[in-house]
C-alpha cells in the first residue's frame, strides 16, 4: 500500500526538483525494517527515496545541523520530506528563526504511524529480514525462518499511539489525503498521567533506575532537531561549568533537567530523543510532561504556528494563578 | 588567588550572637584563603586600613568582608580595596548582620550559617574578575515631567544652572494645584502672587521648552541618554498664532462646561483658558462639549479668532525629545469624598471639598472672592470642617497622613473669619499635625485669635435638616455626642497619588509603594534618587507634602542633575552581559527577551551573526544570561559559574 | 561544612538556599533583619540582581544536590527593576514547580514569591512557614550520588 504513496512522493519531488538545491528525504537502510536518510541533489537518484512507516526519521534537524546542507546556494530552496509530528519541528525552527519558512519547500506527508523496530524484535526475535511490510493494521516480515506477521498496534511508536497530529502542519504539497488523528491532543498524555498517579517515592525510584542507566553519550541531544547547541551544549562546557565528568546519578539528573528545561514549551514531542536511546530510557516522556504543563499553564502547545512566541520567551502581565 | 576574610564584629551587633573569631578560623581553612580575621568595626577608618595593610602585606589578589548588608556598604570596601591597588570587582561580602545576627538569638547556629555565607562568598570570588568602566557621553538637557511647583522649581533651578530644559505638563497651563490655591500657610500669602511670577519666567527662559497639553508616551535609553516620545496632544487651537485674547471663549455658545479649574463650582465654555494667570496662556477646545464636534454646526470660534488660530482638524504630534536626565514632578490627585458616603460629599451641594472652598475664597474663584454656598448663594453663617477625609483610615485604603490638611483647614477657617468676621467655624479633628516651621502658631492663632472651635472626635453622619446640613459626631475630650447645625460643610479631602502615576512609573521604570507614590533610592539618604540612574524625584509624587518641601524637593532634584551634568562622562556600571562569541549560536533569544533593547545582532564575515551586547544600555539584569541555551552570554560578576560557585558551596 | 560534617543533619538545621533579587527581596530581608524580625537559621541567601537571572536550572541543581529547600524571591509583578524580568521568572519558575514533582522531587521543596524592599515583615514569614515546611518535610533524600551502573562497573 505504501508503493503508491512512495511513487506519487518521487513525481512530485521530481516536478520540485530543478527548483531545489537538495532534498532531504528517506531511502532504504540495512535492513527492510530500517531507513536512512537521503539527500537528492539531481533527477537520477530519484529512484532511492522512499516512503513507508518504517520512514522514523525526523529529518527537520538536518536544516540547522549539517553544515553540508546549510552551506548550500542560498537562492535556491532546500526540499524536505516530513511526517505530522517532524512538521512541528519545522514550526518551532521557523519561530526561532533558524530557518526561514520561504528558504524551505516542504514535502507533508500524512503518516499513520511508525514502527519501532525495537519492539518488533522484542515480539519476535527476527534474524536476517528479507522483506517488512505494512498491510492494513499488520506487519509482515520474512525472515530466514519465514513468515511473521505483527498487530500494528503492537510494533508502532510508542508517540505515533498517542498522535495528535498525524498531518504535517505546514507543507508546500501534501502527498497522500489527510488522516484522522487518534486523540486530541488534551487527551494525549495517558502516559504522563498514569506517571503521575504514582506516588512521589514511586516517581522517584523509577527516575533513578532509568536515569541510572544513561551513559551521558548525548544521543538524546544529538537527535533533537531543537538541541541546537551541539557542541556548546551546557551538559560538556567547562565555561560555565554546570556538569563534571563525574559518573553519578545526580549528575545524570542535572543533564536531563537541562535538556528537557531547555526544551520546555520547545519540544515538539517528535521522539527523537527516546528514539537515539541506546539504553532505551523514555526521555521523551519527560518532554511530554513540560508540554502538558505549558498547554495546562499558558494553554500552549509548541511547533503549531510560525507566528507564534515560545511561552517562556515571553510574559503576560495579566496572568494570574501562577 | 590569595584571599583574605575580614570578619567584622560590628561592635556587638553581629559579635552578640555570632562568634566572629570562629567564622574566621573556618574561613582560614577554606581554599584559596591566605589570611582571615575578626575585626571590631571593619567599616571604620582603621579597620578599611587594616584591610588595605594586609592586602599589601599578605598579596592578597581577593578580599571578602563578612560584615552588614552590601547595600549599605558594599561601595565603601570596593573604594578601600581598590585603594590598596584591587580591582574593586575582586571583592565580596557575605551579609552576617541583617541576614545572621539580627534575626536569630542561637549562637551556635548563626555561626555556623555566618562561616557558610562566608565560604559561599570565598567560593564565588575565586571566580571573579577584574572589570572596568568605560567613559559615555552626558546629553546636557534635561526633562522636567509635571509643571506644578515642584516641577516649576526644579526647571528654573536647572535652567538657572545654564541647563536646557524640556518641561512637560499635561494639563494645559503649568501651575499645578498652587495655581488652584487661594493663600498659603502659614503666612497667608497670596498663593497666584507668589506662584505667578515663577510660571512666567518658565515661558521667560530662552532655555526651557515647554509642551503643555502634552503627556510622556515612551522612554527609551539610559542615564545621560535618554529619548523621550511626548503626545502632544490635539488643542484644536494653534498655539503659535493664539494670542489668548479671549474673543473665542466671550463667543463660545457652548456654556455649560464644568468648570475643572474651578472645581465644577462654575461653568466654563468650550473653548477655554482655564485662568487668568495661565502659562502659556492659550485656548483650548474640550471636544467632549464643542458644537463643532458634538453637533458638527458650530463654528464661531474658527470666525471670531483675529488670528485664525483655531484648527478643528488638528491631530496628537508625537515630538522626540533626546536627554540626559529626567525630574519627575507629576504631583497628586485629591481623594475623592463621594466614597464616605455619611459625609454627603457630592451627594449636597454644601457638602464640598476642601480645594472646592479654596475656589471659593480666592478672588479669582467662581464668587469673585465672596464666601458664599453653592446652594443658594447664601452667605454661611456656620461653617464645619472635617478633617481626615481619606487620610489615615486604613477602611478607605489610605492610612497615611496627608501632611497639609490641619494646616489647609487652620489656614481656610482663618481666612473665612477674615472674610465674614460673624460667622462661627467648628473643625472635627482626629489629631493636629503641625510641625513645620510657625505651622503649630499658626493653629494655635486659629483656635486662639480666631476663636475656631477645634472638636477632637470623628464625625459619624452629615444629613441636611432645612437648607441646613446637621453634622454629627463626637467630641472624645469631653466624651460627649456633639451636633453642630451649619450651612457650608468642608471636608478635608487628602492626597492620593497621581492618576497614571503608575502607568508613568513603568515607563520609567521606577518603583512605586502600594498606594501609587514613587519610591525613593534611600528614605533617609537618598530621597530624591530613584533606582534608575538618572531619573530624579520632586514634590508629592514621592509621597504628601506641603509647598515648602516641594520647592526644597524640586531645587534638590535640580542639584542632582547638576552634579551629574558636571561632568562631560560617566562611567558605566561594567555589571553587564557579555557575549562569547565562539559560543553564541546566534539563536537570537537573548534580543528577543532584553527589556532594553541592549542586545543587537553584529555581522561576522561570511554572513555569520552574533549577539552583541551595548554595554552602554544594559541595564545588568541577566534576563538574557538565563535565557541562553549555551550559556554564551554572561553578566559580569554575576555569572553561571560564579552562581554555581555559591550553589556548589552549599550543595556539593 | 569544615568541621561540621559529623553533626547530625536535624541539629545541623536544614539547607536552604535562597535567590533573591538585589532591588526588592533583598532589600526585604535586610528590612527584616534591621527590624530584628526573628527568622530560622537554615536559609542561605544568594544575591542575584533579578529573578529574571533566575535560570530554573540553579534551583534544579540545588534540588538535585541534595538542597532540603529552594527559596526565589523578586519584586512584585509590575514592580521589577528592570520592568519585566519577573514576569518572565514567574513562567519559568511555575513551570519548574510543576515539573519536579514528576522527576520524584517534592515540589514542596521549592517556594517562589515576591516580597518587596519594604516588606520586612512579609519576608520574615515568608522565611518563617518555608523553613517549617522543610523541618516538617525532613532532610531531602536527594537522588543519591553514586551510580549504580558505575558501581557494577566498578566491580
Amino acid at each position: 500500500m505504501f508503493e503508491n504513496a512512495t511513487k506519487q512522493l518521487r513525481e512530485t519531488v521530481e516536478a520540485a526538483l530543478p527548483e531545489l538545491n537538495t532534498v532531504v528525504g528517506w531511502r532504504a537502510g540495512y535492513d527492510p525494517l530500517h531507513m536512512t536518510p537521503v539527500f537528492i541533489k539531481n533527477a537520477g537518484d530519484l529512484s532511492k527515496l522512499e516512503w513507508s512507516p518504517f520512514c522514523v526519521q525526523n529529518l527537520s534537524g538536518y536544516l540547522v545541523k549539517d553544515p553540508a546542507v546549510r552551506a548550500q546556494d542560498p537562492s535556491k530552496k532546500i526540499g524536505i520530506c516530513v511526517k505530522g509530528c517532524d512538521s512541528r519541528s519545522l514550526v518551532a525552527l521557523i519561530q526561532e528563526k533558524f530557518i526561514e519558512r520561504n528558504q524551505i519547500h516542504v514535502f507533508g506527508i500524512p503518516c499513520r504511524g511508525t514502527v519501532d523496530w525495537r519492539r518488533v524484535m522484542k515480539l519476535g526475535p527476527l534474524t536476517g529480514i528479507q522483506s517488512a511490510r505494512v498491510e492494513e493494521s499488520r506487519l509482515v516480515v520474512e525472515d530466514a525462518n519465514g513468515g511473521h506477521t505483527f498487530a500494528l498496534e503492537d510494533v508502532l511508536a510508542r508517540k505515533c499511539l498517542r498522535c495528535a497530529h498525524p498531518n504535517p502542519v505546514i507543507h508546500d504539497v501534501l502527498i497522500g489525503e489527510p488522516v484522522t488523528p487518534r486523540v486530541a491532543v488534551e487527551n494525549s498524555y495517558g502516559e504522563v498521567e498514569r506517571m503521575e498517579e504514582q506516588s512521589l517515592e514511586d516517581r522517584l525510584g523509577f527516575w533513578k533506575k532509568e536515569l541510572d542507566k544513561c551513559l551521558r553519550c548525548y544521543a538524546c541531544r544529538n537527535a533533537c532537531p531543537l538541541c541546537v547547541c551541539q557542541d556548546r551544549c551546557i551538559a560538556e562546557t567547562r565555561e560555565p561549568r554546570w556538569l563534571t565528568q563525574r559518573v553519578g546519578t545526580s549528575e545524570k539528573f542535572l543533564f536531563h533537567f537541562i535538556h528537557a528545561l531547555h526544551l520546555a514549551g520547545r519540544c515538539t514531542e517528535c521522539g527523537e530523543c527516546e528514539r537515539a536511546c541506546p539504553m532505551e530510557i523514555p526521555v521523551t516522556l519527560i518532554k511530554e510532561k513540560l508540554n502538558k504543563i505549558t498547554l495546562e499553564l499558558m494553554s500552549y502547545e509548541a511547533g503549531m504556528d510560525p507566528e507564534a512566541v515560545p511561552p517562556l520567551l515571553t510574559f503576560n502581565p495579566g496572568e494570574t494563578g501562577l | 588567588m590569595r584571599i583574605g576574610v575580614f570578619v567584622c564584629q560590628c561592635g556587638t551587633n553581629i559579635a552578640g550572637t555570632v562568634d566572629t573569631q570562629e567564622v574566621a578560623r573556618r574561613a582560614g581553612n577554606l581554599p584559596d584563603v591566605a589570611y582571615a580575621t575578626s575585626y571590631m568595626y571593619t567599616c571604620s577608618e582603621p579597620g578599611q586600613q587594616e584591610i588595605q595593610r594586609a592586602i599589601r602585606e599578605k598579596n592578597l589578589q581577593g578580599v571578602v568582608v563578612a560584615a552588614c548588608s552590601p547595600r549599605m556598604h558594599e561601595p565603601t570596601f570596593r573604594r578601600a580595596v581598590e585603594r590598596a591597588g584591587l580591582n574593586r570587582f575582586m571583592f565580596e561580602m557575605a551579609n552576617i548582620r541583617e541576614h545572621v545576627s539580627w534575626i536569630n538569638n542561637d549562637r551556635e547556629a548563626n555561626t555556623r550559617k555566618a562561616a557558610e555565607l562566608v565560604e559561599m562568598a570565598v567560593a564565588k570570588l575565586r571566580f571573579n574578575q577584574p572589570l572596568f568602566s568605560s567613559q559615555i557621553s552626558v546629553n546636557k538637557r534635561v526633562m522636567v515631567i509635571g509643571g506644578g511647583v515642584a516641577g516649576i522649581q526644579a526647571a528654573l533651578d536647572c535652567s538657572d544652572g545654564g541647563l536646557d530644559v524640556v518641561l512637560v505638563e499635561r494639563k494645559s497651563s503649568i501651575g499645578g494645584k498652587m495655581a488652584q490655591l487661594d493663600k498659603t500657610f502659614p503666612t497667608v500669602d497670596c498663593s497666584s502672587c507668589i506662584l505667578g511670577p515663577k510660571m512666567v519666567d518658565v515661558v521667560q527662559k530662552d532655555n526651557i521648552t515647554l509642551h503643555a497639553a502634552s503627556e510622556v508616551e515612551s522612554i527609551s535609553g539610559y542615564v545621560g541618554n535618554f529619548t523621550v516620545e511626548v503626545r502632544k496632544k490635539a488643542t484644536y487651537v494653534d498655539w503659535t498664532a493664539c494670542t489668548g485674547c479671549g474673543a473665542c471663549i466671550e463667543k463660545c455658545p457652548s456654556r455649560k462646561v464644568p468648570d475643572v479649574f474651578n472645581e465644577n463650582l462654575a461653568n466654563a465654555r468650550a473653548i477655554n483658558i482655564p485662568f487668568p494667570q495661565a502659562i502659556p496662556k492659550k485656548a483650548t477646545i474640550n471636544r467632549d462639549y464643542c458644537l463643532h464636534f458634538t453637533k458638527g454646526k458650530c463654528g464661531t470660534c474658527q470666525k471670531v479668532c483675529p488670528t485664525g488660530a483655531v484648527n478643528y482638524e488638528m491631530q496628537d504630534e508625537i515630538v522626540t525629545e533626546q536627554v540626559g536626565a529626567i525630574i519627575v514632578a507629576t504631583g497628586y490627585d485629591l481623594f475623592d469624598a463621594s466614597v464616605y458616603g455619611e459625609y454627603g460629599g457630592g451627594r449636597y451641594a454644601d457638602v464640598i471639598s476642601g480645594i472646592q472652598y479654596e475656589r471659593i475664597l480666592s478672588a479669582s474663584g467662581p464668587f469673585g472672592g465672596h464666601i458664599k454656598r453653592p446652594s443658594d448663594g447664601k452667605e454661611p453663617k456656620d461653617i464645619v470642617f472635617i478633617a481626615c477625609v481619606g487620610s489615615r483610615d486604613a477602611s478607605v485604603g489610605r492610612p497615611y497622613c496627608s501632611g497639609v490638611c490641619c494646616m489647609y483647614i487652620a489656614k481656610q477657617a482663618i481666612l473665612t473669619r477674615d472674610h465674614l468676621p460673624d460667622t462661627r467655624v467648628w473643625v472635627f479633628y482626629m489629631d493636629i499635625r503641625a510641625p513645620g516651621k510657625n505651622y503649630d502658631e499658626f493653629v494655635r492663632r486659629a483656635q486662639e485669635e480666631y476663636g475656631v472651635q477645634y472638636i477632637r472626635g470623628r464625625v459619624g453622619k452629615v444629613y441636611p435638616k432645612g437648607d441646613r446640613m446637621v453634622v454629627q459626631g463626637n467630641d472624645t475630650l469631653l466624651g460627649v455626642q456633639v451636633e453642630v447645625e451649619a450651612d457650608l460643610v468642608v471636608l478635608a479631602t487628602g492626597i492620593e497619588a497621581s492618576a497614571g502615576a503608575r502607568e508613568l512609573a513603568e515607563k520609567l521604570r521606577i518603583s512605586y509603594d502600594q498606594y501609587g507614590f514613587y519610591m525613593e533610592s534611600h528614605p533617609k539618604l537618598r530621597p530624591v534618587e530613584t533606582n534608575t540612574a538618572g531619573v530624579y524625584l520632586a514634590g508629592v509624587c514621592q509621597g504628601p507634602k506641603d509647598i515648602p518641601s516641594s520647592v526644597a524637593m524640586g531645587s534638590a532634584a535640580a542639584a542632582k542633575v547638576q552634579a551629574l551634568f558636571s561632568r562631560d562622562t560617566i562611567e558605566t556600571n561594567p555589571q553587564v552581559a557579555l557575549v562569547n562569541e565562539r559560543v553564541c549560536i546566534s539563536c537570537g533569544k537573548c534580543i528577543q527577551v532584553c527589556p532594553f533593547g541592549a542586545i543587537q545582532w553584529k555581522e561576522l564575515r561570511g554572513g555569520i551573526r552574533k549577539a552583541e551586547v551595548l554595554p552602554s544600555v544594559c541595564q545588568g539584569c541577566g534576563l538574557c544570561n538565563a535565557t541562553c541555551p549555551p550559556k554564551a552570554i554572561q553578566l559580569q560578576h554575576a555569572t553561571d559559574n560564579q552562581i554555581l560557585a555559591e550553589v556548589n558551596a552549599l550543595c556539593a | 561544612m569544615s568541621g561540621s560534617n559529623s553533626v547530625p543533619v536535624t541539629e545541623q538545621g536544614m539547607k536552604i538556599v535562597g535567590f533573591l533579587c538585589n532591588w526588592c527581596s533583598y532589600g526585604g530581608a535586610d528590612t527584616a533583619g534591621v527590624c530584628r524580625f526573628k527568622q530560622p537559621t537554615d536559609l542561605r541567601i544568594i544575591r542575584i540582581p533579578c529573578t529574571g537571572r533566575m535560570d530554573p536550572l540553579f534551583a534544579a541543581k540545588s534540588l538535585i544536590y541534595g538542597a532540603d529547600g529552594v527559596l526565589v524571591s523578586g519584586c512584585h509583578p509590575r514592580d521589577c527593576h528592570y520592568a519585566v524580568g519577573n514576569l518572565y521568572a514567574r513562567r519559568r519558575l511555575e513551570v519548574l514547580k510543576h515539573f519536579l514533582p514528576f522527576m520524584g522531587i517534592d515540589p514542596r521543596r521549592f517556594h517562589y514569591t515576591w516580597v518587596s524592599a519594604s516588606e520586612g515583615q512579609l519576608w520574615q514569614r515568608v522565611v518563617t512557614d518555608f523553613s517549617e515546611q522543610i523541618h516538617q518535610l525532613g532532610p531531602n533524600p536527594g537522588i543519591g550520588a553514586e551510580s549504580e551502573i558505575f558501581e557494577k562497573l566498578g566491580n
